[in-house]
């Protein structure tokens, strides 16, 4: 799983859809890779309205990374140097971040899903199915 | 014409071999190629998700030739659907912009963040829909990608009764039926639920063999 899917995905069970508890979900014990990926800067820059900022915050630190700005970056130009060097760095977070093997648990119902060869699994035990 | 994806080495005996039904999605949006990509949605980059990806074909189209500038999310039931479906995208399209996530249906996805939803459902009329196999070799597999229940419908049902939770504003879903789950009267019963918040018309229809199958679209038009 790419770190920006973490940005889209919440517990799976349908009593937390109402809680803010069930998003972003808490990674623990996961294993990251790195794989190149094209950069397309213009993607990035679109891709920044869309982002829940305080959630790729929390997740990044969850894996051990603390250096994301606490404010979204606004005015990017893609042609000005610093604006790139931040896309350049988003694109290494959300989308060359690969999530190999963890755990996502969330925080209402602390239910555990498992990432395991780098898909999430959110199939639910029948019990806690929808 | 435009080109169908490449499927890598993929075991048909595990994973939905793209058929009629596939195809017709396929050609559906080549026909409309020009509408989806001149289209503004909610945000400047659409979220596409599929259900039940299967092979990955269809997503791999679309991020191939129709919307390179989209998201991109798919979802399967079928674990060897999740592994193959990306395969499918990155031999075909860029993979930067594609992700696969195991689940039912849209379970975890934030709500009301899909721009553009895909489903090519298990329509086929049967008994009752499959239980979910406990072990990655079960055979049965398949049979998910097939039955939907007495009318075909189970599945399909479930989606249309949370579409309102799963598309953004002004965001759209492409569906297909067979004639045997009376897409029509399912039309009528969905509009009735939520009078004027729906624009649904039927997109393409083709027999395929003895069946006959269409696409749907759903627009979301208000809250």
């Amino acid at each position: 799983m790419k770190f920006l899917t973490t940005n889209f995905v919440r517990c799976a069970v349908k009593s937390c859809a109402a809680s803010s508890d069930s998003f972003p979900l808490v990674f623990s014990e996961c294993q990251l890779v790195q794989q190149e990926q094209d950069f397309d800067a213009e993607f990035l820059t679109s891709m920044l309205d869309r982002l829940d900022w305080p959630a790729l915050i929390k997740v990044a630190a969850d894996l051990g990374n603390n250096s994301i700005p606490q404010v979204k970056p606004e005015n990017i130009d893609p042609e000005d140097p610093e604006s790139e060097r931040i896309l350049r760095d988003l694109h290494s977070l959300l989308l060359e971040t690969q999530i190999t093997e963890g755990k996502m648990i969330c925080n209402h119902c602390q239910h555990v899903y498992y990432i395991k060869n780098s898909v999430a699994n959110f199939l639910l035990p029948p019990h806690l199915a929808n | 014409m435009l080109e169908t994806p490449i499927i890598p080495s993929a075991d048909y005996s595990k994973v939905y071999e793209p058929a009629e039904d596939s195809y017709l999605l396929l050609d559906l949006f080549e026909q409309i190629r020009c509408e989806l990509s001149s289209k503004r949605y909610a945000h400047s980059v659409p979220l596409v998700v599929e259900i039940g990806t299967g092979s990955g074909v269809v997503t791999a189209f679309l991020n191939k030739n129709i919307l390179p500038k989209a998201l991109y999310l798919a979802t399967d039931v079928n674990p060897h659907s999740c592994v193959i479906a990306a395969r499918t995208n990155s031999h075909n399209a860029t993979s930067y912009n594609m992700d696969v996530i195991r689940c039912d249906l849209t379970s975890p996805l934030l709500t009301e963040k899909v721009d553009i939803l895909i489903f090519n459902p298990p329509y086929v009329p049967a008994e009752k829909v499959p239980e979910i196999p406990k072990d990655d070799k079960d055979p049965r597999w398949l049979d998910l990608a097939l039955d939907g229940g007495p009318t075909g419908m189970d599945i399909t049902q479930r989606v249309l009764d949370s579409l309102h939770t799963i598309l953004a504003l002004k965001g759209e879903a492409y569906i297909l039926f067979c004639a045997r789950n009376q897409p029509d009267k399912v039309v009528e019963d969905f509009k009735k639920k939520s009078p004027g918040k729906w624009d649904v018309t039927m997109e393409i229809r083709r027999k395929a063999g003895w069946e006959m199958l269409s696409v749907y679209k759903f627009v979301r038009l208000c809250e």
